[in-house]
């Protein structure tokens, strides 16, 4: 028996031996010889938070649940086509891949969450580890979601348990995105920056649209005060998000979408995930930027990317303060992110800027400095804020008959978005900003004028950010206009925040037109006394 | 006549299905043998709830077993596993007998993720005997795998070999026979399995070729060939289905494997 052991031993080695060096030479075949120099990546995947909201989202809001599935599969083929198919004209994402997305993928979602690694096979081997990042930041993405769609949890339950979401998802700081704000800069002012948004504008504006809609969901699910006005709200927000599909690229996004500016309730809110989410999108676009720009050497992309991700993750690169990042935000002008996801009007808002143009931004301000590349249209337009040390010295004053607009201090103006300190800066530099004080009558005069308009009474109520400024700037005049002003816009506002349902959303139109002609009610103004307003007769 | 004729899911192998989150990360046993390099998600589970395999031999016999399992991402890439093989035996002439075919416990550990370096993972397992038709003592062994992907497909080769001698062996052994026949050990497995996903439907196609050889020093080389399908059925549940055949020996048995899992996570952060 001990020498039939001994020999079963024996045997048992030589196999043993004989199955290590097959295993060992199976394998060593399969790397590529170039392996050597690839990236040893250990990067991980770690689990969603456990909770009884996870996936309430999805059984309470399918529809738009499922387009967030699509809108994986929108990111991960972007990517995979920049990178495997570095040579292909245009046309192959511009027409071929955005028709396949806009026509099939969106219409029909897929029904559940996509495996990203499966659609951008060589771009996860490329750069794995950015992989997680999107995939870990989706996941508080959605986790938010379940959250605030919740009906059994309560408002202050549900802060809570969004910051422990907040919480969970920092315990992975490898490959968490920073909850600091991180300037726009090193989005789209690297020597890499803005390749993506001008070789293929309609993608761009389609992934900038995917972003509106992720992040301007929220709001709907936080502004609405019941389970019916929370529903009606995601609808009407999923169909703006498909108006913006009617003609692209012009009614797509013109800028990156910012938290801050299409869902300030919910980046009120919660700040650290707007931010993350901010930052999140940014860094899409810089992959898509780095892919896509021949100065970037293919050789060199991941590197880039990585680089990009370190600063993306860590709490010092590009950080700006809170407040300038909320003023940068609305400074961008929401009219050029899509819009805000609720109480928006039928029609699209005009952007106000180029399509892709590049704001630049004082840092510690958030205060738009002037413009890198495109320029504003408009009302804007013809001005060049390149040549405008804005917010630092006194604006210039051009030389008589030069013919060109003068330059105005838009960092101070606050335009596009009236963030608080911005309107607050308004008045208290208005002496410079806006020709001096003989301005002011005139700047009333305006203001009355306008909101003669019902139609656009009900536009300003509808934009909050307009809506914001309005209110503010009333703090400046005398008492009884405020009053008075007081009373004509929240005669408007009832109408204003009706949401518009999914179903009733017309093609295009004109404010104008999309108004309703409003009930008989008596004048706001009544009782004004206009003779201290030069403001000219009504027109009966 | 007296058969002492098997089982189960864990019908040829020592080592369990690899418990993964989702049909895109195959698991062996489910329902192909060769799985790739990748653990399950850190702090996930994911139970196998009742995988089924039913068997045909060439005499027509059939032979069915499940084996629960329950596995955990106890630490970054690596995954921690435990599995119930029951089994259900058709001894002949009305004699049947049923009961827990052991208890398998595998850890296995990836080393890296697939970048132009191939995914690659180790697993420990052993086969502890526990059980009525438990094996008569512990079989531990060690496999090595590795995941490439193409743009096209993806393959996986896994290569493992079990440590111990034949049943019977062990000097004094008064082991059953049941026992090892129950669970099939084999001295060294080694194959290779491609799939194809169709991520927009969360369907995963695959098909794998194995050769395994049995522990008694006699044993023949055994070819097996499985095709088989995975679904992703809800973001929680994925179910997988398939069918092989034994391509070489006296007995060249059909096999039909069905199963469902269900993953979940933790209720706390830390």
């Amino acid at each position: 028996m001990s020498v039939c052991l001994s020999a079963c031993i024996k045997s048992t080695r030589r196999r043993g031996r004989a199955m290590l060096l097959a295993l060992g030479a199976t394998l060593s075949t399969t790397v590529a010889p170039d392996a050597a120099h690839a990236q040893w990546s250990t990067t991980y995947e770690t689990f969603y938070l456990q909770a009884p909201h996870n996936w309430v989202f999805r059984n309470n809001y399918q529809g738009a649940d499922r387009l967030f599935n699509a809108f994986d599969y929108g990111h991960a083929i972007l990517y995979e086509t920049l990178w495997t198919k570095p040579d292909a004209p245009a046309s192959a994402l511009e027409e071929k891949i955005y028709n396949k997305l806009t026509r099939e993928v969106l219409v029909r979602p897929p029904r559940v969450p996509l495996e990203e690694a499966a659609i951008e096979i060589k771009y996860a081997q490329l750069a794995p580890e950015a992989k997680v990042m999107f995939d870990w930041s989706h996941i508080l993405h959605r986790q938010i979601y379940d959250v605030l769609a919740d009906e059994r949890i309560a408002q202050a339950a549900k802060d809570r348990e969004v910051q422990r979401l907040i919480d969970y998802y920092k315990t992975r700081p490898d490959v968490a995105f920073s909850s600091k704000p991180k300037s726009m800069k090193l989005m789209q002012e690297q020597p890499f920056s803005l390749a993506f948004r001008e070789k293929y504008p309609r993608f761009n504006g389609l992934i900038w649209g995917y972003h509106w809609l992720q992040v301007g969901l929220y709001e709907p699910l936080i502004v609405g005060t019941t389970p019916e006005a929370r529903q009606a709200g995601v609808r009407a927000t999923v169909a703006r998000f498909w108006q913006m599909l009617e003609q692209p690229p012009t009614s797509l996004p013109y800028q990156m979408p910012m938290t801050a500016a299409v869902a300030p309730a919910f980046a009120a809110r919660y700040p650290e995930a707007a931010i993350i989410f901010d930052n999140l999108h940014s860094m899409h676009d810089v992959v898509s930027d780095i892919l896509t720009n021949p100065s970037v050497p293919r050789n060199r992309k991941r590197a880039e990317i990585m680089r990009a991700a370190a600063r993306f993750r860590d709490d010092t690169s590009y950080v700006m303060p809170v407040a300038a990042w909320r003023t940068m935000s609305l400074a961008m002008g929401v009219e050029n992110m899509g819009g805000p996801a609720v109480n928006f009007l039928t029609a699209l808002p005009t952007p106000s800027v180029t399509r892709g143009a590049v704001m630049q931004h004082d840092d510690a301000t958030g205060k738009m400095i002037g413009m890198k590349t495109g320029a504003m249209t408009g009302a804007m337009a013809g001005m060049d804020h390149s040549q405008m040390d804005m917010g630092t010295t006194p604006p210039v004053v051009p030389p008589a008959g030069a013919g060109k607009t003068p330059p105005v201090d838009h960092a101070a103006m606050g335009h596009g978005a009236p963030a608080r300190d911005a309107v607050r800066d308004t008045a208290n530099t208005d002496a410079n900003s806006m020709g001096g004080a003989h301005a002011m009558p005139g700047m009333m005069d305006l203001h009355m004028r306008m909101l003669h308009d019902p139609g656009i009474r009900r536009r300003v109520m509808a934009d909050t950010a307009m809506r914001r400024l309005m209110t503010e700037s009333m703090a400046t005049m005398p008492a009884e206009h405020q009053a008075m002003m007081a009373d004509m816009l929240r005669a408007d506002s009832l109408d204003a925040n009706r949401v518009v349902p999914a179903t009733t959303v017309p093609k295009k139109k004109t404010a104008a037109k999309a108004a309703k002609p409003a009930a008989p009610r008596k004048d706001p103004m009544t009782g004004m006394d206009h003779s201290r307003m030069a403001v000219p007769p009504r027109k009966k | 006549m007296f058969f002492a004729t098997t089982l189960a899911l864990a019908a040829m192998r020592p080592s369990t299905a690899r418990a993964q989150t989702d049909y895109f990360n195959t698991d062996a046993g489910r329902p192909v043998r060769i799985e790739d390099a990748y653990a399950l998600e850190r702090r996930g589970f994911e139970l196998q709830v009742a995988p089924l395999r039913l068997e045909r031999s060439t005499g027509g016999q059939y032979r069915w077993g499940i084996e629960p399992e329950l596995a955990y991402g106890i630490f970054p890439r690596t995954q921690l596993e435990v599995g119930f093989p029951l089994a259900w035996i058709d001894a002949g002439i009305g004699r049947r007998t049923s009961g827990l075919a052991g208890v398998d416990v595998s850890l296995l550990h990836n080393l890296n993720v697939e970048t132009r370096i191939p995914a690659l993972a180790i697993a420990a397992d052993v086969l502890l005997p526990a059980g009525k038709l438990g094996p008569d003592r512990a079989y531990p062994s060690l496999k090595g795998i590795a995941t490439k992907t193409f743009s096209w497909a993806r393959f996986h080769l896994n290569g493992q070999y079990t440590f111990g001698d034949a049943p019977g062996e062990q000097p004094g052994s008064t082991s059953m026979l049941v026992g090892a026949q129950v669970v099939e050990v084999a001295r060294w497995l080694g194959g290779v399995a491609v799939d194809r996903t169709f991520p927009l439907r969360s369907v995963l196609v695959t098909g794998e070729i194995y050769a395994q050889e049995g522990l008694d020093e006699d044993a023949m080389t055994e070819w097996n060939a499985t095709v088989g399908s995975r679904y992703q059925l809800s973001p929680r549940w994925a179910l997988d289905a398939g069918i092989g055949r034994r391509l070489t020996g006296a007995d060249r048995v059909w096999s039909l494997t069905v199963g469902g899992a269900v993953a979940f996570g933790l209720p706390w952060s830390r």
